[in-house]
């Protein structure tokens, strides 16, 4: 039972940073229909970012604000620069657009601070340790049903459950929630409403990236350390959550996200033949398994209109 | 007097241009029908009066020039467009429908709430329907929603692109009776585009014929079933 409890909260903690990558991942495809392929390399960049800024002794809670930023900024100029561009040629475009970024931004990252490794390669490049958000010491831990809780874990699970629950007042009941509802339904409706879709889907890259940037910092903070390889298998996560979940819902996203974290740690944990190789497999046979029952995901709306 | 006044109207889709210079007005108070053959130009024109696709030629709403403006600049002004099909967002609530069709207004949430409440009670389907998506009503019910939303931005002009599609005549006449209830007590203005002339012709105050981008004829009702030849071709009665 302890051991249980113990699985499902790292579990839980795991997947907390699944969700905020695959946040990010619909909240771009709800606004603009386009797959973002350098999402974790956008948040490895602010993740890199905020390591930088801890080096200039700037305290570490003002620099994951600053390193959100960041992400506010990136996401701003790869909309403008890159995506708004070939978007209105081709939605294909845009997603080979994004691959060039994550290309270039993994290159970015190594030439400022991974030292000499081949881009995307992952191998070999160089371990920064990174400081973590959370007490994160062998003793910081409470005791739950005989059950040793991090004190990591939980401030994960806590970070995630209340930017979601952020996130869902600002979708539901705000003004610019609804424009945002409203241009992900019906884009040119929305324009003959008087929604300046533009700038809806500008501010959807743009959140998506922030959100992305604490995403990049919990990983490589829960990690202690960073490197140029360490979103890749995230960004892999986080699409299978996002998956998962259905890719234009929110709550999807976080619960997709929740849900592969906690299936491959107790796999992980129970069935031996599993163990931790094995795990990645699991959660994607539970994966195609949804996806057969409910093509667009656990919260996903099928785009099935009556005529 | 004039509400819109465009001269000149000309208007396409990339290379390929759709209006050749309409010169087209609606008084106040005034319902006036554009009647064409599919492909006439019908929806273009609106789309060009609504700023949603690239336009030439001049375009005046209360005496100012708007072609230049906008999308959300010509909401503001009190242009409000019921697009053809479905004008609905499919994923929101009848109850949200309504209020995005209030997103360019600044008056506050009580009185957006009373325009809601005031068209549940205009369309008691809506009402009826209020929590649920709007994908999932009828095709009847969604051009309700759809008329319902735009006048949510309290419009002067509205903009209603074949809102007879597809429905039972019955309902049909419900919708007209409606619009015709509106420009009476209201003084909504309404500029119709319509396949169904017979029908449209008994509300209308003026006509005009539309053919490949050109207007061929304008007048009252009257006068244009009093001419025979206009009568066979256009009108179909
Ligand atoms: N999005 C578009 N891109 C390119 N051409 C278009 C587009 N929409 C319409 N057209 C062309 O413009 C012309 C006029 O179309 P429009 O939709 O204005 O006709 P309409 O009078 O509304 O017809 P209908 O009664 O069938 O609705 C047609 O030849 C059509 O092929
Ligand atoms: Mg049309």
């Amino acid at each position: 039972m302890e051991l249980f409890l113990q699985r499902t909260v790292d579990g839980l903690s795991e997947g907390s940073v699944y969700a905020l990558l695959a946040l990010g991942l619909v909240i771009i495809y709800r606004g603009t229909g386009h797959l973002n392929f350098a999402h974790g390399e956008m948040a490895l960049f602010c993740a890199y970012a905020v390591y930088q800024f801890g080096e200039w002794g700037i305290p570490i809670g003002i620099a994951v604000v600053m390193g959100m930023g960041v992400g506010f900024l990136v996401g701003a100029t790869a909309e403008v620069a890159l995506v708004r561009p070939v978007a209105r040629k081709s939605a294909f475009a845009v997603f080979i657009v994004t691959i060039g970024l994550f290309q270039f931004l993994n290159w970015l990252d190594g030439a400022i601070w991974g030292g000499q490794q081949l881009p995307n390669t992952g191998v070999g490049s160089k371990q920064i340790s990174y400081p973590s958000l959370f007490p994160s010491a062998d003793t910081d831990f409470v005791s739950i049903f005989g059950a040793e809780i991090t004190i990591k874990s939980l401030g994960t699970i806590g970070l995630v459950l209340v930017l979601s629950a952020v996130l869902f007042f600002v979708f539901n009941r705000t003004k610019l929630g609804l424009a945002m509802r409203a241009v992900a339904s019906n884009a040119d409706s929305a324009k003959l409403v008087g929604i300046r879709t533009n700038t809806v889907l500008m501010l959807s890259w743009r959140i998506a990236a922030a959100i992305g940037a604490l995403g990049g910092v919990v990983t490589a903070g829960n990690a202690q350390s960073v490197s140029q390889s360490l979103m890749f298998s995230v960004f892999i996560y986080a699409s299978a959550a996002a998956t998962l979940g259905g890719f234009d819902s929110p709550l999807g996203a976080v619960v997709g996200g929740l849900a592969i974290g906690v299936i491959q740690n107790l796999t992980a944990g129970y069935v031996e033949w599993v163990g931790q190789e094995m795990k990645v497999g699991v959660s994607f046979l539970v994966i195609v398994a949804v996806l057969l029952v409910k093509p667009s995901g656990l919260f996903g709306t099928a785009k099935v209109e009556r005529v | 007097m004039t509400l819109l006044r465009t001269r000149g109207l000309t208007a396409g889709y990339g290379p390929v241009t759709v209006l050749h210079g309409l010169d087209l007005e609606v008084a106040e108070g005034e319902i006036v029908v554009i009647l064409g053959a599919n492909g006439a130009g019908k929806t273009t024109t609106m789309r060009a009066i609504s700023g949603t696709i690239p336009r030439a030629g001049s375009v005046e709403f209360e005496g100012h020039d708007v072609h230049k403006s906008a999308p959300d600049a010509i909401v503001r002004a009190g242009i409000a467009q019921v697009p053809q099909g479905r004008g609905t967002f499919p994923e929101l609530s009848v109850e949200d429908n309504l209020k995005v069709g209030a997103f360019v207004r600044r008056d506050g949430g009580g009185k957006i709430g009373a325009d809601a409440l005031r068209w549940f009670e205009v369309f008691p389907r809506l009402a009826e329907r209020r929590s649920q998506r709007a994908g999932s009503l009828s095709g009847g019910e969604q051009q309700m929603l759809a008329i319902a939303r735009a006048l949510m931005s309290r419009p002067k002009l509205l903009l209603c692109d074949e809102p007879s599609m597809g429905l039972a005549p019955l309902i049909t006449q419900e919708l007209f009776q409606v619009l015709e209830r509106l420009n009476k007590e209201e003084g909504l203005s309404v500029l119709l585009v319509e396949q169904n002339a017979n029908l449209a012709m008994h509300m209308a105050d003026r006509v005009y014929l539309l053919e490949t981008g050109r207007i061929v004829a304008s007048g009252s009702a009257a006068e244009l079933s009093a001419d025979d030849s206009i009568r066979k071709a256009y009108l179909g009665f």
